[in-house]
């Protein structure tokens, strides 16, 4: 089986400074995996494991920071046998819809695959939209929310943990599966897998490599800003008399 | 000179922290220590995720690492609050490679490789610490069996590790240089009794007496050559000192940081105690001592993965190393004021896990004794 783990890098939440305008700095902050995007790779390397003769394939569209050696060697170090990237100034702040066509048309390059696994959204925008543009754009088979996987002939079984029921479904191939958070705990990467990750073959491809377009987006990207802070009230109510307790609800219900 | 670390060691101590944060949080080593307990589930956790075998060549299946990289693996396990001073798998590995057969090599690889050290290293008795040649252990021939007779004691792992190497005198040996060979014994081989010793640290290992009696071993069981068990284990030793010089280290870290963060909540008189300069100065004081000792920690071991001679620098570096993260933890225990002194602070247990530092693998006067001679000598023309 060729599947496929996509995967986005972010950069590390603990070194985002956020200035004084409420714009965030971000040159500091290093690349680190999404955190959903763990469960992907995680999920494909599961699944290659149970199924002979399977390949894994990691995949990531973006900008500069696609060009972190120890980023890349990262990724390969949790599984993957293969990375391929696809860096671009064009993709340097890519919304879902651009980073959907240029992860389609790689998908393409590639060449054949069987099944495409994503996260339930990346780590930055989280807007869970990737995956299903994805294979709307391949025109295969797309299920989010996945919490399961089993390989079968042609075809994967699927989970999807509903509110009150597990929705179990068969995907015929190729298909795209976007996998929730609680599908697995991603593998700590061994020693040795590290030590073989910088060995794993990488291609790197540029928009026009791959024949992506990625003009005419429906959405364009105004700004990104930190939450307002709002100042703290420093209200202080002492005592438990029944004035006081009123006082102190009252406090509350001004602000709620 | 380069400072940076490869990428490599960078994801590879990233994997250290990882592993111990998700699965073996403060409370689980406050357990162990507390129940006396040998912390066998992060021991596998180190044999599967690798970090056991660093150092150890991939033709036994391990990976391929130089000194400095499994020193900053030690260092970073002991940062984490983990017990670092457990981690000796590649040292056991070395030991058989240079002078064990291929079944104690084999045997030794397969129980380094679930993140166990092999075997315990018997060397000790009441009347024989760095005097080696007070041991008193003997080994006698009877109808083609060697028997084994004596004592030993503080031997660290003795209840806990699968085998057990035992230096043993022939009695009828004239010459104190020849007269010492190693034994490859099984401890719960019948006549050997062992009892475990209450330690005010290390509580997650055990160290014990073990008592020999007419214990009988085969003469296969003999490492390397018969007279030369001294030679075999001495070739061995300067790794040791700075081995516990990187077990010194990542407690230091960890103490240091712990005690960093909390000068930035402790409030006293209206302000958060980082903003006294006395604590600064403190704080300082310990920050130079942690680049001190990191810088000689990793020259030390660069100058073994560049074949220079340890002889000087590793007794020199296990010196100061003990003494100053013994300083260190000292310190932050000083900032964490009653807190630190708790059972319920992981300093405390560093502050007693730290003192053998300056004990075992040869005390700081026995440092002192092997360098000393050594600089005099340098000097004397």
């Amino acid at each position: 089986m060729n599947i496929v783990a996509c995967f986005k890098l972010v950069p590390e939440e603990q070194d985002i400074i956020v200035n004084g305008d409420r714009t965030l700095n971000l040159e500091k902050a290093t690349p680190k995996i999404s955190l959903y995007d763990l469960n992907a790779v995680e999920a494909a390397t599961e699944l290659a494991a149970a199924m002979p003769d399977s390949k894994v394939s990691a995949l990531s569209v973006g900008g500069k920071i696609l060009e972190n050696s120890k980023a890349r060697k990262d990724i390969l170090s949790r599984g993957p046998d293969a990375l391929y990237a696809v860096i671009d100034p064009a993709l340097e702040s890519a919304l879902p819809r651009e980073t959907a066509a240029a992860l389609a048309a790689a998908v393409g390059k590639i060449g054949s695959y069987d099944l495409i696994i994503c996260g339930e959204g990346s780590g930055d925008l989280y807007a869970q939209q990737v995956g299903l543009l994805l294979g709307s754009l391949l025109s295969v088979p797309v299920i989010n929310e996945v919490s399961k996987i089993t390989a079968g002939d042609g075809k994967v079984t699927v989970e999807r943990t509903l509110e009150t029921e597990v929705e179990v479904l068969e995907v015929p191939l190729p298909a795209v599966v976007c996998v929730t958070a609680d599908i697995n705990t991603p593998k700590i990467p061994s020693m040795k897998a590290i030590l073989a990750a910088g060995k794993k073959p990488i291609t790197v491809w540029s928009v026009t490599d791959i024949g992506a377009s990625t003009g005419g987006a429906p959405v364009v990207m105004q700004s990104i800003l930190a939450p307002a802070q709002a100042d703290r009230k420093k209200v202080i109510v002492e005592g438990d008399s029944d004035d006081k307790v009123a006082a102190f609800v009252e406090s509350l219900r001004k602000v709620l | 000179m380069d400072f940076k670390l490869t990428e490599e060691q960078e994801l590879l101590l990233s994997s250290i922290r990882e592993m111990i944060t998700r699965n073996f949080p403060a409370d689980y080593f406050k357990k162990c220590d507390e129940e006396y307990r040998y912390p066998i589930e992060f021991m596998h956790a180190l044999g599967e995720n690798g970090i056991s075998m660093l150092g150890v060549p991939e033709e036994l299946g391990g990976i391929p690492a130089d000194l400095l990289t499994q020193m900053l693996a030690i260092e970073e396990v002991g940062r984490m609050g983990a017990p670092c001073f457990l981690m000796m798998g590649a040292h056991c590995v070395h030991n058989m490679i240079d002078f064990g057969n291929k079944e104690q090599l084999a045997k030794t690889v397969e129980a380094v490789a679930t993140g166990v050290p092999a075997y315990s290293l018997a060397i000790t008795e009441p009347q024989a610490g760095s005097d080696n040649n007070m041991l008193g252990t003997t080994y006698t021939r009877k109808n083609g069996k060697v028997y084994l007779n004596g004592q030993k004691t503080f031997i660290s792992g003795a209840a806990d590790y699968p085998y057990m190497i035992v230096v043993a005198r022939d009695p009828d040996g004239k010459d104190p240089k020849k007269c010492f060979s190693l034994w490859w014994v099984d401890p719960k081989s019948p006549g050997i009794r062992i009892n475990r010793l209450h330690k005010i640290g290390w509580r997650m290992v055990s160290n014990c007496e073990v008592f020999f009696d007419n214990v009988e071993i085969d003469e296969s069981a003999l490492i390397g050559q018969e007279g030369n068990g001294f030679v075999h284990l001495m070739r061995n030793f300067e790794i040791e000192r700075l081995t516990i010089a990187a077990y010194s280290l990542g407690p230091a870290e960890c103490a240091f940081e712990e005690a960093a963060r909390y000068t930035n909540q402790r409030v006293q008189f209206g302000k958060t105690i980082g903003s006294y300069q006395m604590i600064q100065d403190k704080l300082t004081q310990m920050a130079i001592k942690i680049e001190n000792m990191k810088n000689f920690v990793y020259k030390v071991a660069w100058q073994d993965d560049n074949k220079q001679s340890l002889r000087l620098s590793s007794a020199l570096c296990k010196l100061y190393c003990s003494q100053t993260a013994q300083e260190v933890i000292d310190d932050a225990m000083q900032i964490m004021g009653g807190v630190g002194y708790t059972e319920d602070c992981r300093i405390s247990r560093l502050w007693r896990d730290i003192r053998v530092s300056r004990i075992g693998g040869g005390t700081d006067q026995i440092m002192t004794y092997i360098a000393g001679r050594q600089i005099v000598k340098q000097y004397a023309s």
